[in-house]
């Protein structure tokens, strides 16, 4: 496990635990913002004070109204700002005068419109800094904070939600009134809720340390539209992981392959936005969600049960049916069935009738009520080779719901393994499915969703953060000589580099590059084969082919000075053939090398994220497979190790149906070099090195083909 | 038309549309200071348009914020 940077969280308890609560802004008119905000504090049964600040009235709600904040005699530490984007400057100036220490900007009208929207949002950032205020927003719904010395609803969700343990961050303020919704009708309780809107001064980072922080959080969600930061979510992430053991699920909207269409290499056109955050998140031990309902299937087992200890479970059902689905979900997300004790299976067999299935998925059978349930449960629970255990109910006409419901609350309630439940169906089974929710027993309409939410925690337990830190790895020492070579090549107008000058920038990082010389006529490409030895192989030299094999631009297996000649010839017509419009700088001519799997390894810089390494099945079929691993740069042999074996056609390197194994370390070798030329050199936005030829274990591999993008 | 003239007419459509009693400042805000909402800054607008009988454009007519800013405002159209 990553060491935690532990880095100190802001001071936001102005933010959520205000003694004094000021409303600049508000008004009389029901359905408004401003005037809901403050009834919402009122409503939320607000522990503190609040004040109303409104130019016009003398009273809003019973209260008494202020014209302006620094006509409040007493100090403020949270104001929530809900004036028109035109003046909330005014009121900020203001809050900063009277020392506020905390603002909520709710007014939309900044960056999101553009124009001058921008410039009045760098306008608040700036009174902000000036006056040392935490400022969320602004274009955001508002803060939450339901623990009971605070209750605090500054926010325009319609109803406070219930007390709990999981706190949701989300960048959508509008996404978050459903959210709460959908909560509440779950019986799903938060510790905060926080919309931070355009993120002008407190940021996702901010608020993920302070959560990190926060005694009552014990789960953490967040909704990302867009990254700015990539490195400073990871960075923060693993922290929050190794340092609390609280687990970070994420829904990032647009995962669209935006950006990747138009790229000049193969890791470019692999490495779209949404494979760089999937692996970014796996390198940070953040749990990708991909919608709403997966995120809460996930928290609540998150929330209300332990972690599975092992991944041997039990199913408990008064159906067959949904228990041999449960039994292919489970198997197919990794879990195993548990094979009884004897005891257990004793107990069972004598206590259940015999038609009754006493093995795994254990069958109460249709007409089975609260006692049937309170064996099967409470027996497979307390099984030691049992590490969690599935209830599973439909509702038949001889089916007591609540019963079992309360039953089954309560033998969850005195273990220390996880249970979880679905009572299948709707309307019969809703009185059940309220007292499980209301019982913080996770509850699933589909009996499916148990073994994913299951499976997410096991490995989420067993979790190993990949690699260090990425300041965990030093610079290359050579990294000052190749960000030269290529700063010279930048200075000549230079963009692209081809193999010919990409190598001695490779080399300088230890790959292992193959010499080679550029041919400019047959005469010449003959007499660089035979210094060379054969056989060689000739490929084009030319910065507008990506796909040299397309246009016949490669020719192997060189085997006399005449053939090369005549490769030379044939790679100059077949290319101006293929691509008249393509600018040839020469043919390279290298020593062949034996047959070996070819392997893709990659760099593409991210806008998010930095510099990102991939690593694939190389060859002419790259971007038709797909097989490829993505990793922010850069990283360490164990990281680089499960790339290798993260592809799906890992087995031909590692040896699968009797095949060679091959050097498998010599390519993680060339994958944590390449990542440290990553991280080295900002120039790089490209790097393609496809393909790597691997030779057998201990054999080593040997960069084929390689270029650089600038 | 006077400058003390445009403020004193411009005030007193102000105090009006807004329903304000009490003084109105020459650098009163309508927002911040006066407590308009947004439908009351588009009726300001049509207020003075028809005291001064003038046409605003729209545009620009947004950007008149305060007392001061109407006043600024109305005294080019009155002159040209």
């Amino acid at each position: 496990m990553a060491q935690s940077s532990q880095v100190k969280s802001r001071n936001l308890d102005s933010l959520f635990y205000p003694q004094s609560v000021a409303v600049v802004g508000t008004n009389k008119v029901p359905g408004t913002v401003p005037h809901d905000i403050l009834v919402n504090i009122l409503k939320s049964d607000f522990q503190g004070i609040v004040y109303p600040v409104s130019p016009k009235e003398k009273s809003i709600s019973g209260l008494k109204a202020y014209k302006y904040v620094s006509d409040i005699e007493d100090p403020i530490d949270l104001a929530i700002i809900v004036f028109p984007s035109s003046v909330v400057h005014m009121a900020l100036e203001q809050c900063g005068r009277k020392g506020v220490k905390s603002v909520v900007i709710i007014s939309a009208g900044f960056k999101e419109v553009g124009g001058e929207g921008i410039l009045r949002e760098n306008q608040i950032k700036e009174i902000a800094g000036r006056y040392g205020i935490s400022l969320i927003g602004p274009n955001c719904l508002g803060v939450i904070n339901t623990d009971p010395s605070s209750k605090l609803n500054a926010s325009f969700a319609r109803k406070m939600p219930e007390e709990g343990s999981i706190g949701f961050l989300s960048q959508s303020g509008a996404l978050c009134t459903a959210v709460l919704d959908y909560a509440r009708a779950k019986h799903i309780g938060f510790s905060k809720f926080i919309s931070f809107g355009n993120k002008a001064d407190v940021s996702e980072i901010d608020l993920l340390r302070y959560l990190r922080d926060d005694p009552k959080t014990r789960v953490i969600l967040i909704y990302l539209e867009e990254i700015s930061d990539g490195r400073g979510i990871m960075e923060a992430a693993r922290d929050i992981i190794a340092s609390t053991g609280k687990p970070v699920l994420a829904i990032k909207s647009g995962r669209t392959a935006e950006g990747a269409s138009a790229a000049a290499s193969h890791t470019g056109s692999l490495a779209g936005s949404d494979e760089v955050i999937d692996a970014a998140f796996r390198q940070a031990g953040i749990i990708r969600c991909r919608d709403i309902e997966v995120m809460f299937n996930k928290a609540i087992a998150f929330a209300y049960q332990p972690l599975p200890q092992g991944n041997r479970v039990a199913i408990v059902t008064n159906a067959g049916g949904p228990g041999v689905l449960t039994t292919d979900a489970a198997v197919k997300e990794g879990l195993r069935l548990a094979s009884f004790s004897e005891a257990t299976t004793d107990v069972l067999r004598k206590s259940l009738p015999k038609t009754a299935n006493t093995k795994n998925p254990v069958d109460v059978i249709g007409d089975a009520r609260a006692d049937r349930y309170h064996i099967a449960v409470s027996e497979t629970l307390k099984d030691p080779q049992v590490d969690g255990v599935f209830v599973i109910l439909t509702p038949q006409s001889m089916t007591d719901i609540e019963a079992i419901a309360r039953e089954v609350c309560s033998v969850a309630g005195q273990s220390s393994k996880p249970l979880y439940a679905s009572f299948m169906g709707e309307a019969d089974v809703a009185p059940g499915v309220d007292i499980l929710q209301r019982n913080r027993v996770p509850h699933y309409i589909l009996p499916e969703s148990m073994p994913m939410a299951f499976s997410t925690a096991y490995r989420f337990k067993n979790r190993t953060l990949a690699g260090p830190a990425a300041d965990g790895i030093p610079e290359s020492p050579n990294a000052a000589k190749a960000r030269a070579v290529l700063d010279t090549a930048i200075r000549s107008g230079r963009r692209v580099l081809l193999e010919d000058e990409a190598a001695p920038v490779l080399e300088l990082y230890g790959l292992p590059v193959l010499k080679g010389g550029t041919a400019g006529s047959a005469e010449q490409a003959a007499e660089l084969a035979r210094r060379m030895g054969f056989p060689v192989v000739m490929k084009v030299l030319s910065e507008d082919i990506v796909h040299k094999f397309d246009v016949k631009g490669v020719v192997l297996n060189i085997a006399t000075p005449d053939a090369a000649a005549e490769a030379y010839r044939s790679i100059l017509a077949e290319t101006a053939r293929f691509r008249p419009d393509a600018k040839i700088k020469g043919v390279l001519v290298r020593k062949m090398i034996p047959a070996g799997e070819e392997v893709i390894l990659g760099i593409k810089r991210d806008p998010s994220f930095g510099p990102v390494v991939m690593f694939g099945l190389g060859g002419i079929f790259v971007e038709l497979f797909r097989d490829v691993q993505f990793r922010i740069a850069p990283v360490d042999m164990e990281t680089a190790d499960a790339m290798v074996r993260g592809i799906q056609a890992s087995g031909i390197l590692t040896g699968a149906r009797g095949k060679t194994p091959r050097d498998t370390a010599a390519v993680c070798a060339c994958l944590t070099a390449l990542s440290r030329l990553a991280a080295d050199c900002p120039q790089i936005a490209e790097l393609d090195i496809n393909p790597v030829i691997v030779m057998e274990a201990g054999q080593g591999c040997f960069v084929a083909d390689a270029k650089i993008m600038m | 038309m006077q400058r003390q003239e445009i403020i004193e007419r411009v005030k007193k459509v102000v105090a009006r549309v807004l329903k304000i009693d009490g003084e109105i400042s020459d650098g009163a805000n309508f927002i911040f200071d006066l407590g308009a909402d947004s439908a009351q800054s588009v009726m300001l607008v049509a207020a003075f348009e028809e005291e001064f009988d003038i046409e605003m454009e729209e545009d620009k007519a947004l950007q008149v914020q305060t007392v001061k800013d109407a006043v600024d405002f109305i005294a080019g159209y009155v002159k040209s």
